[in-house]
């Protein structure tokens, strides 16, 4: 339980920083690690993929968000998904249901990442931002109450695809973080060589408990660090014999990913070991 | 003693001729068209720092008027009690003190001022200033003229000059002058008037030429050098016989001449299809045709026309059956160039002996004369013929023309070249065409047409080229521009252009090391991390971690860092899916066309945008529009990016991002944002407080 509570705690920096603007902070250079809209009013930071649809149309070559997502993806992979995001957070107060829900769509959400930027290179325009949950709930609604939104066919679009996408959250745990976020697709090419990960030791038994309890719908013990773990540790306290762990560590050592497992995997697959 | 070096300069440049020293003369004693008339553009900002020690303004406007070297600013500003009031920095020292204040009168819709400056030379200048009310804008209105007389064969021959241009300075571009050279005692200066010369043109007096070969910059002199002889231009006014014009009708080649007419009596019609004024003067014409054509009345229509297929279009749906010349020419139509044409609808009606008896008559008038000159049989009328009084100035181009002198092209020769238009009058510029001519044989352009380009409006065009593959080096072309614009009943067709060199398979130069690789090598990075099975993951860590660094210190150093705060910071309400984007010209129904043009008092408004919001065109169109429908309503655009404190005073900004398009009505200080309803919601912050 220590380990949820430290996370909600970074959960609750994540929210803070997401509306650090109550503060009277104005808009800074600061690339948000996550998905948080940079027009909701509170907002201090950007968007990644809000900048990368408009460095596209106009034609830049996206040096600073390229490295800045990247020493991101370095540093924790989709850890922000779990330990900060926002819209992650949203997520998981919706999980209601651990379920292993269709893991051959997990792709989609690249699909979208290609798609985003496939839009805003042909039709010159922001189709994701105009789609996006986290702006319908972080900018079209503050802003209708400030007087700048209305209720006009694009308000009306933007809570159709936050409906909805609440609506999966709450039938099939991080419904948006497992199959639609092109920031959860782009951060996941660095959860191997990331420098904040689960790491499985000694006494794994493979009984499948850890599975149980993650959230993303993955097998943690079999696919370590897989690209759609999100590292946020749900599955340590699970387990019976203490085998995995999260927290920074050296890419590639052993444990840290699946090819390099800690150590032979038991004859008894999937049976719990006797308490 | 500045002054009597520089007459003495002048006087020993040009010491061949005669020169005729000039005075002041008060417009009132020469008529109208020794009076021009120059819009001014009035800004919320002055241009120089000057400080204003008045009362509190409620609307301030800034302009600056240059005399010469004297750069006077102006300061047309709405006092608290609603009045407006004029202040000019007659003594230039960058302080507006109440005692600046000029004596306004009151005319239907407009304010006039007068006031006398002194030029940079140090002569006084007489202006007046001319507010239609709630513009953003001032007519000066004035000329200086100054009044001489040269000696031809021991008569005396009055002689003007007037500062066309009103720049305080004689002898510039614009400026223009008038002699009485037929010795009747008036002078007939209006534009097409036979006594007006621009300053390159000669003058005949009996049987001797002159042309201006020298003048004063303070306008004291000027000098006057005989030149071979040049035919007077023919009077035009009624009493004197019509030059006589020949030409093959259009569209079947039959010959007319005026000379061919006599005894019938002519209404000469310089018309267009362009001219809506003519267009809607036609069913007039086709009708008093019809009534008319047996008894001995004819009508001779010279078309201003550049389309063949506009003309041919009219002349077989309307039905007309009087000659028509066509020449494909506008304002340079050999045929309208004899009578002088410079507006249209012009018209001259003669009698049957091929005497100018009326000009300008439409409607019912018209055909009363018609019918009175149709009732005379031969000898002219001995009625005298009224004096014809003519809005001065001549036209003029309104829409400037800016395009780039060499326009680089890639390998292929397929680009585009970027087209600047401002409009810089009060006049709404109309089908205006921009186009390429003057390229190779074999080359593809599309032009490009817009509608309407609205008063004081701005646009950038982007005209397509595709050279042939045998093109190479630099191809001279030059950008053509045609429009016409309407003042009133009469209109003016422009033809401009401006030359340009296409440089081909010039490329932008690289420029430093090339950084691309970084992001290839940042990509191939991840690929192989995720083909790799264990060990080297470290290995790959570290090297992306050094590729990432590389990228973001680059990003850095190009300025993205900044690109992603401006991105950031500014609201586009149709970018992030506040709102639709709207890119249609926009319009009023005509209930609020009709409460637009009724508002009271005036209202300004502020039009805050960014160079990339997809809306802020609609916003700053539809303002323009309500402006152009209300008198009463100026308005000006602000890059709310570039002047972030006007933003944010104007209460644009909300939790520190500036929302744009955002229109602030400065009277009420009520702002709208977006554009979805805009028109509805503008009309109903309009009527707020009323």
């Amino acid at each position: 339980m220590k380990l949820r509570a430290l996370r909600r705690g970074t959960q609750g920096l994540g929210v803070l920083l997401g509306i650090f603007g109550i503060t009277g902070i104005g808009m800074t250079h600061l690339l948000f690690p996550g998905l948080h809209c940079y027009a909701c009013p509170l907002s201090i930071t950007v968007c990644p993929i809000g900048l990368l649809q408009n460095l596209v149309i106009s034609g830049t070559l996206p040096f600073y968000f390229l490295g800045a997502v990247a020493l991101y993806g370095l540093a924790l992979g989709r850890g922000w998904c779990g330990w900060f995001c926002p819209f992650g957070t949203v997520n998981d107060l919706l999980a209601f249901r651990k379920v292993r829900f269709v893991r051959t769509l997990s792709p989609v959400k690249l699909l979208v990442l290609g798609g985003t930027v496939l839009a805003a290179w042909r039709l010159a325009d922001t189709w994701f931002c105009k789609l996006c949950p986290a702006a319908s709930l972080t900018a079209s609604l503050p802003y209708l109450g400030l007087g700048v939104a209305q209720v006009n066919a694009p308000f009306l679009l933007h809570m159709a695809t936050l409906g909805a996408v609440l609506l999966g959250m709450a039938l099939v745990s991080r419904f948006w973080c497992r199959y639609l976020c092109p920031m959860g697709g782009l951060l996941s090419l660095f959860n191997r060589v990331s420098a904040f990960g689960l790491k499985l030791g000694e006494g794994c038994t493979a009984c499948g408990t850890c599975a149980k309890a993650c959230p993303m719908g993955i097998v943690p013990h079999r696919e370590i660090n897989a690209p759609d773990c999100i590292k946020c540790g749900e599955c340590v306290p699970s387990c019976p014999t203490r085998a995995l762990s999260v927290g920074f560590s050296l890419p590639g050592v052993r444990g840290r990913d699946p090819v390099r497992p800690a150590r032979a995997r038991p004859g008894a697959h999937g049976v719990p070991p006797r308490q | 003693m500045k002054r009597a070096l520089l007459l003495l300069l002048f006087w020993a440049t040009f010491a061949a001729g005669q020169e005729v020293a000039l005075s002041p003369v008060p417009t009132d004693a020469l008529g109208d068209w020794a009076q021009a008339m120059v819009p001014l553009r009035l800004r919320a900002t002055p241009t120089q720092e000057v400080k204003f020690e008045g009362p509190t303004l409620l609307l301030a406007q800034w302009g600056e008027l240059g005399l010469g070297t004297a750069r006077y600013a102006l300061l047309l500003g709405v006092t608290g009690d609603g009045e407006a009031h004029l202040w000019i920095d007659a003594d230039r020292d960058r302080r507006i003190v109440p005692a600046e204040r000029l004596t306004s009168s009151r005319g239907a819709g407009y304010l006039e001022w007068q006031t006398t400056l002194r030029t940079g030379a140090g002569g006084d200048y007489p202006l007046g200033v001319v507010w239609p009310e709630g513009r953003g804008y001032v007519y000066l209105l004035g000329g200086a003229p100054r009044w001489g007389e040269l000696s031809v064969e021991g008569k005396r021959v009055p002689f003007i000059l007037v500062d066309g241009d009103l720049d305080g300075t004689y002898g510039s571009k614009g400026d223009f002058y008038a002699a009485d050279v037929d010795g009747d005692g008036i002078i007939h200066g209006d534009p097409d008037g036979h006594e007006r010369f621009s300053l390159a043109e000669p003058f005949t007096v009996g049987e001797r030429s002159f042309r201006v070969s020298g003048v004063d910059p303070a306008g004291a002199a000027v000098k006057l050098a005989p030149t071979g002889y040049v035919p007077p231009k023919p009077p035009l006014i009624p009493g004197s016989p019509a030059p006589d014009l020949q030409f093959a009708t259009f569209p079947d080649g039959r010959s007319v001449s005026l000379a061919d007419l006599r005894g019938k009596v002519v209404l000469l019609d310089f018309w267009a299809t362009w001219c809506g004024p003519c267009m809607e003067e036609l069913p007039k014409l086709l009708e008093l045709y019809a009534a008319h054509r047996d008894q001995g009345f004819e009508i001779v229509g010279v078309s201003l026309d550049t389309s063949e297929r506009d003309l041919r279009a009219v002349i077989t749906d309307r039905r007309i059956q009087w000659p028509v010349a066509f020449t494909g020419k506008t304002w340079d139509n050999p045929l309208a160039q004899v009578y002088r044409v410079y507006q249209i609808p012009t018209t001259y009606l003669l009698d049957r002996n091929g005497i100018i008896r009326y000009r300008d008559l439409r409607g019912a008038e018209l055909a009363e004369r018609v019918a009175e000159l149709l009732r005379v049989p031969s000898a002219p009328s001995a009625k005298a013929p009224e004096p014809i009084s003519l809005p001065a100035g001549p036209p003029r181009p309104i829409l400037e023309l800016a395009v780039p002198p060499e326009v680089g092209l890639p390998p292929g020769g397929k680009g585009t070249v970027p087209v600047r238009l401002v409009n810089t009058s009060p006049y709404e510029a109309e089908e205006v065409r921009v186009a390429l001519t003057g390229l190779p044989a074999g080359a593809k352009t599309s032009g490009v047409e817009l509608p309407t380009l609205p008063p004081f409006g701005e646009r950038e065009l982007e005209i397509l080229v595709e050279l042939p593959p045998t093109a190479t080096g630099i191809q001279r072309a030059r950008v053509a521009l045609v429009y016409h614009y309407c003042i009133g009943d009469s209109c003016f067709q422009i033809q401009d252009e401006a030359p340009l060199a296409l440089a081909l398979g010039e490329g932008k130069p690289a420029a430093g090391i090339p950084t691309w690789w970084i992001l290839v090598a940042l990509g191939a990075g991840l690929v192989v991390v995720a083909l790799l099975r264990g060990r080297a993951l470290l290995g790959m860590a570290v090297l992306l971690l050094a590729l990432a660094g590389g990228a973001l210190a680059v990003g850095l150093l190009r300025g993205q860092g900044v690109q992603a705060w401006r991105i950031a910071s500014s609201l586009c309400t149709s970018c992030v899916g506040i709102e639709e984007v709207r890119a249609e010209a926009p319009t009023f129904t005509p209930a609020q066309r009709a409460a637009l043009q009724a508002l009271p008092g005036p209202v300004h408004l502020v039009v805050f945008t960014t160079s990339w919001c997809k809306s802020c065109p609609y916003a700053k169109a539809l303002v323009a529009e309500a402006a152009r429908l209300s008198p009463t309503i100026t308005y000006e655009v602000v890059d709310a990016e570039s002047d972030r404190a006007r933003a944010e005073g104007a209460g644009v900004v909300r939790s520190g991002k500036v929302v744009v398009p955002a229109l602030l009505v400065v009277p009420t200080g009520r702002v709208l944002f977006g554009t979805t309803d805009l028109a509805a919601r503008l009309l109903a912050a309009l009527g707020e407080g009323r």
